[in-house]
């Protein structure tokens, strides 16, 4: 249909009849990593921008997840497909930045409200978007790790359900004493359950954070992962099983804890906050959610989506797609998003919005990850960010399962991204 | 002494195929569990499914949250037509070369089929990016077309029919030629019905591998007129925050039905067709 039109245009239809009638057409990339008919709220989004400017025309085309969504974008740029903007990884800024397919939004900030809306955001959530003094994605669907935990087991072992953990010995002895074992002394539940498939690197960065370490440079060309204090950090998770048995040995899958959490497997547990919507409505139980518990400070690293502003398509079509990604970001929507799905409101206009203040008066929990925000830290992003996570990754498991001593495992990590990141440094 | 001997090898013969017989059991067990596990969990309500209650009540909810979250007649409708129109493609291009590469004296004919065996080695994830801005050139991104175009000169299906071509007696070609045929009618008359346990075991496995793709299809279509079921289904795996695996399995077994029921329907043409074609 679009190549037919745009074949009319080139040659049947004079010019200018063309550029006066034909709608600015925009194509949009976007992954979806929680479940749930999302798509459906995507498209209602859609529909009212189209609403507001009824000279552009938007298709919203969901692309599978991060990784997916980032190939096949990628390969719609290089083929010469029309794709102007994307929600893509916020990690993967700096491999598309250089790659040279994406624009600054600096290009487009020229009014004073549009410097605001660039002012708006939450600077935690700037982290993963800016490099060489330039804004080149501007957040979407962002989350940070948070505690959940289970309140009648709080009230059943004893302990205040109001008063979460919220230093490292704290969370050591209240999840000592909310292991639950049957008479045979098998676990029935256990204290505390912190993923280590899927997203490693993601977790570790919480507890490294919370240690008074980062994992990387701002720059993202050097990596920090065999320091005294990141070796504790990892020494602690393995200790949480190893010493304090308080967490199944091994590793723990990602997938599958937020059903063991349902299931009261688990007591607590640290997961993006991206869950909070699915939790609440399935639990057959009281939840807490809580901040991550620090050590020398508190933390977390934030995650998610980003929106992205692609060198494709002429320039009326990138000032129409910026145009879409301030609407997607503006306080209503954003505020919708975050009710849908637990993603974290992008700017503090958001949670003055009316929908999501009756909100949060229903469902305080929605509030932890935003408060949490002031403590957050950038989630791991290098160069050839892939492979660097994938190194971290294998490192941290190798601990987990007991190949290697945390010491060794992070050594190795780092000699190895370090010669991958050598050439990156200028 | 040598009724012993006999009596030891008859027992050892039945101990033999005793414990194949068993070891046979336990493969198919292993093999069905996946399978006996989605249609367990499809039935059950989120945490019913992973505790193997027998007497929690087997509900179809699932099935139903499934079939609305996706259009799930459109998907399987696409998946089905792209899929045949890529096989038919397939069998009619790998035939041709098969038998060109094993009965037609040209020069260069090895130095080809070298290069076609070495498209063998190269995972088709690699050329994504190139398959993409070709099909784009044709104007066929979003189009069945688009999704079956990269995988038509199938390496595979070209070695297997050489192989097969090449193993029947020369005999026959000599007589269907004294007989007065072309080498088109040769081919139509002679090779290929003798070829049918080859044609079906190559045609078992493109369709399992191409009703099972996923990143290709969902690279080069962009909306519902030509995604297959397994892009639909892929909107319930939820990466960032876990998965709910009763609706989950219900969205798959939807996605596998058809797949299965085929299988299960020809399975004896198919097992015969693998022993013969002699791929294991």
């Amino acid at each position: 249909m679009l190549t037919l039109r745009k074949w009319l245009c080139g040659t049947v239809l004079s010019v200018s009849a063309c550029s006066v009638n034909a709608a600015t057409e925009l194509t949009m990339y976007y992954p979806v990593a929680v479940g749930g008919p999302l798509t459906e709220v995507v498209d209602g989004m859609i529909e009212k921008f189209e609403g507001q400017h009824p000279d552009i025309s938007v298709n919203a085309i969901y692309a599978g997840n991060y990784n997916d969504a980032r190939i096949k974008a990628l390969a719609a740029l290089k083929g010469g497909e029309p794709v102007q903007t994307s929600v893509l990884f916020s990690i993967d800024m700096l491999e598309l930045k250089d790659m040279g397919v994406i624009r600054p939004f600096d290009d487009f900030v020229k009014t004073p409200e549009d410097k605001a809306w660039l002012n708006s955001f939450y600077p935690a959530l700037m982290e993963n978007g800016q490099s060489e003094q330039k804004t080149w994605g501007v957040p979407f669907q962002r989350s940070t790790i948070v505690m959940y935990y289970n309140k009648d087991a709080f009230r059943a072992a004893g302990l205040d359900p109001e008063k979460p953990p919220t230093t490292w010995q704290a969370l050591r002895k209240t999840a000592a004493k909310l292991v639950k074992k049957n008479s045979a002394a098998e676990v029935e539940r256990w204290g505390l359950m912190i993923p280590s498939t899927g997203y490693p690197y993601w977790m570790f960065g919480a507890l490294t954070k919370q240690n008074g370490e980062r994992l990387m440079s701002a720059d993202g060309t050097q990596v920090n992962f065999n320091s005294p204090g990141t070796v504790e950090a990892l020494q602690f998770w393995l200790d949480l099983s190893n010493k304090d048995q308080v967490m199944p040995k091994g590793t723990i899958e990602w997938g599958t804890l937020r059903q063991n959490f349902l299931e009261q497997k688990t007591a607590m547990m640290w997961h993006s906050t991206g869950n909070l919507t699915a939790v609440l409505k399935n639990a057959t139980f009281d939840v807490g959610v809580a901040q991550l518990p620090g050590n020398i400070e508190q933390g977390s690293p934030t995650g998610g989506g980003n929106f992205y502003l692609f060198r494709n398509g002429s320039e009326q079509e990138q000032q129409a797609a910026f145009e879409l990604i301030k609407f997607m970001t503006s306080p209503e929507q954003s505020a919708q998003w975050s009710k849908t799905t637990g993603y974290v409101g992008v700017s503090s206009a958001a949670y003055d919005t009316e929908s999501l203040i009756d909100y949060t008066k229903k469902v305080p929990q929605a509030l932890v990850a935003r408060d949490q925000l002031e403590h957050a830290t950038a989630e791991l992003a290098t160069y050839q960010a892939g492979r660097v996570r994938k190194m971290l990754d294998d490192a941290i498991q190798s601990a987990l399962i007991g190949q290697q001593p945390p010491k060794a495992a992070l050594d190795s990590a780092q000699a190895q991204a370090e010669r991958v990141l050598r050439k990156h440094r200028s | 002494m040598s009724i012993n001997s006999a009596k030891g090898s008859a027992a050892s013969i039945k101990w033999f195929s005793a414990s194949n017989t068993l070891a046979a059991w336990v493969l198919a067990l292993l093999w069905i569990s996946p399978l006996l596990y989605m249609l367990w969990a499809s039935l059950h309500t989120g945490s019913a499914a992973i505790t193997f209650d027998l007497s929690e009540p087997i509900s179809l909810d699932n099935f139903q949250q499934a079939w609305q979250m996706a259009p799930f007649t459109r998907y399987l409708i696409n998946t089905f037509a792209s899929v045949s129109i890529l096989l038919i493609a397939q069998l009619l291009v790998c035939t041709l070369a098969g038998y060109a590469l094993a009965r037609v004296k040209f020069t260069g004919r090895n130095v080809v089929f070298v290069l076609i065996l070495l498209q063998l080695m190269v995972m088709p994830e690699i050329l994504i990016s190139e398959n993409y801005q070709f099909i784009a050139q044709l104007g066929a991104v979003d189009s069945y077309l688009g999704i079956a175009l990269p995988y038509i000169a199938s390496a595979f299906g070209i070695f297997l029919l050489r192989q097969t071509f090449k193993q029947m007696p020369q005999e026959l070609h000599d007589a269907a030629r004294i007989e007065g045929l072309g080498p088109l009618a040769i081919l139509v008359k002679v090779y290929v019905p003798l070829a049918k346990p080859t044609y079906l075991a190559y045609a078992l496995v493109s369709v399992s591998y191409h009703w099972n793709n996923f990143l290709w299809p969902l690279v080069i279509t962009n909306t519902e007129a030509s995604r297959p079921v397994t892009v639909g289904l892929a909107l319930f795996g939820s990466p960032e925050t876990g998965v709910d695996w009763g609706v989950l399995s219900a969205g798959t077994l939807i996605a596998i039905a058809p797949l299965l029921a085929i299988f299960l329907i020809f399975q004896r043409q198919f097992m015969q067709s693998f022993m013969t074609a002699g791929i294991k």
